[in-house]
């Protein structure tokens, strides 16, 4: 089986069967006798089943107990990605945890709000620290929200750092730091620093408590910063091949060659070598026993099409073989049964 | 609008709904909304279409409302600004949705074709008035937010149309996503059931005995969520054979002109 590292990303455009895959992998992994967290964003109802998920308990992390689930030595964890819960935590945490009670950021905060991607990250970091796992398998976010996954550290980063430094020198002159200013604490200087009046210009449009409360989650995150600056020694040791393994899956049932590549040329900025692309739902072994009739047109089209998909795939892992260490082949499982899928995907997985 | 998770196909449709509208002889639009558009099959096909560019529809909202061009550019060339519209994908997406409801008033004869962002970001576009409205309360926006939502939620001018392949798993994200979407208010929807092998045009004529066991067990199970999803108002889409993705869009145009409208 492919070692396993700290830490395994499960990455691609949607619907190609990601956290299914990520599943098998967790668990052929629980099976070979490690302690594994599962950590998916979104799964279908089916696959919360098999794991034993409720939305109400989301955020919490639960060890699966289901009769599928009892290994020797091995124990698999999972966890659906609460927004809300990291953020509590975090405050909890936190010295200055109170300031990120505000409406805005609990707005932000909800399931659907915006900051799934960046209290992900924080998530992750969290269970990396405190959990005691051999190893954290992460299912991410579909196609270019993965890419927003990734960049959100940076993006945070930019947004503490630049943002606010930049803002103050924009408004140097009435930026100073007197005395009475630093006394008086960061929100002040807020106000004095001029962003209230960049956003007096905005209250026409948003109104009036809008401008107030907006400064208040700011600074709540800003005294918080620390909290989400750190997700960026996390995306370093991604980086590092002793670290994580990733792997990127692409299906043969889609069209999507072309959003495939993309997808790789820009993670491919954040992943090492020494990484794998997974082909899933491949038809080869079954194309493999079957040569329509020459007579039957409409089979043969069939044939050839089915075929050339598999191909285009193939073609595309071919042309970027020098960034992974492996193609893999997951041969498409003919079942209806999601744990079917799994046990059978966590076979292809030695 | 039409959405559905990950790799079901909405853009082919989206696209084939909108060469059939304009056969018809309607007037419409396709626009990819916060996705790039796919430049080479949109002009192989002949696309009518529209793009929408995050930066400047943002720009020219803010100036709109306080009047002036620059202090618009002025805010949003603050680095805080801009870094406020890459970490909240919401304020983005209710800002090109909001452009595209003007482009609609504007023009009563115009039908636009959203190839929406999947499932989940979806649900995110449809919450995204209604937690601005909560953040923002009062203000022009609040106005703005008001007019969207009468749009999306009351005016009878929108149509969902939630795409899913035909297994088990999937035909029930898509009625999952159905029924977030109805309980964030939205009206109406079709439900299309997209790339059914049993269905598919290579298959006819061919008897069992011809056929594979893996395609014989894949139009099994279909078979068998079809006679499950029987009471349910699915449209039926074949799965076409065809390597290129113009051929595709092509049958189902033809379907979609021939067969009852989405």
């Amino acid at each position: 089986m492919i070692p396993s590292k700290k830490i395994e990303l499960f990455c691609g455009t949607g619907g190609v069967g990601k956290t299914t895959l990520a599943t098998s992998r967790a668990y052929s992994l629980a099976k070979s006798g490690k302690k594994v967290l599962l950590i998916t964003i979104d799964p279908a109802r089916r696959l919360k089943q098999i794991l034993g998920i409720k939305d109400d308990n989301a955020g919490e992390v639960s060890t699966l107990t289901g009769e599928d689930f009892q290994f020797e030595n091995g124990q698999l964890d999972a966890l659906l990605m609460n927004p809300k819960t990291t953020l509590k935590r975090m405050a909890k945490l936190s010295q200055e945890g109170s300031s990120l009670d505000n409406p805005i950021v609990n707005i932000l905060t909800k399931p659907y709000g915006g900051m799934n991607e960046i209290m992900a990250i924080i998530e992750v970091q969290h269970h990396l620290k405190t959990g005691g796992y051999d190893t954290i398998i992460l299912d991410t976010p579909p196609g270019k929200h993965f890419i927003d996954f990734l960049q959100s550290s940076q993006k945070i980063n930019q947004f503490f750092d630049k943002s606010f430094v930049d803002i103050f020198k924009y408004f140097g002159k009435r930026f100073s730091k007197s005395k009475e200013e630093q006394k008086s604490g960061f929100l002040s200087l807020i106000v004095k620093s001029g962003i209230k009046k960049l956003l007096s210009y905005l209250e026409k449009v948003t109104g009036e408590s809008f401008v107030d409360e907006f400064i208040d989650a700011i600074s709540g995150l800003y005294l918080n910063r620390s909290s989400f600056t750190e997700a960026l020694v996390f995306q370093e040791d991604l980086k590092k091949a002793d670290y994580s393994n990733w792997f990127l899956v692409t299906s043969v049932d889609q069209r999507k060659a072309h959003e495939a590549t993309d997808l790789q040329q820009n993670a491919e900025n954040f992943m090492h070598k020494d990484s794998f692309l997974v082909v899933n739902r491949s038809l080869t072994p079954y194309l493999e026993n079957w040569q329509p009739d020459a007579s039957h047109k409409g089979l043969v089209h069939l044939h050839s099409s089915m075929k050339a998909r598999e191909n285009t795939i193939k073609d595309m892992g071919a042309k970027r073989l020098n960034q992974y260490k492996e193609v893999l082949y997951f041969p498409e499982v003919l079942d209806i049964e999601p744990m079917t899928h799994v046990k059978n995907l966590a076979s292809s997985w030695k | 609008m039409v959405t559905g998770k990950g790799g079901v196909g909405k853009t082919t449709l989206a696209m084939a709904i909108t060469k059939a509208l304009q056969e018809e002889g309607k007037k419409v639009l396709y626009n990819s909304f916060d996705q790039p558009l796919n430049q080479t099959l949109a002009s192989k096909i002949d696309l009518p279409h529209f793009n929408l560019e995050m930066d400047s529809s943002a720009r020219s909202y803010i100036a709109k409302k306080l009047g002036s061009e620059t202090i618009a550019k002025w805010i949003l060339k603050t680095p805080f600004f801009s870094s406020l519209f890459n970490m909240l994908p919401g304020l983005g997406h209710m800002i090109l949705l909001g452009h595209i409801i003007n482009k609609l008033e504007e023009d009563s004869e115009l039908t636009i074709v959203l190839d929406s962002p999947s499932s989940g970001h979806a649900i995110t576009m449809m919450e995204s008035p209604r937690n601005f409205k909560e953040m923002f309360r009062t203000g022009l926006i609040v106005d703005d937010i008001n007019r969207m939502e009468r749009f999306i939620f009351e005016d009878e001018r929108m149509n969902i149309v939630v795409t899913s392949l035909p297994t088990a798993m999937a035909t029930q994200e898509a009625h999952e996503l159905k029924e977030q979407l109805a309980s964030r208010g939205v009206p109406h929807f079709s439900l299309v059931l997209n790339d059914l092998l049993s269905l598919s045009p290579s298959l006819k004529e061919a008897s069992p005995g011809d056929l594979p066991e893996f395609i014989k067990t894949k139009c099994l199970h279909e078979e068998r969520l079809l006679s499950e999803l029987s009471d349910e108002e699915w449209k039926h889409i074949p799965h076409f054979a065809h390597e290129r993705s113009p051929a595709i869009i092509k049958e189902c145009q033809h379907l979609l002109t021939k067969g009852a409208p989405l």
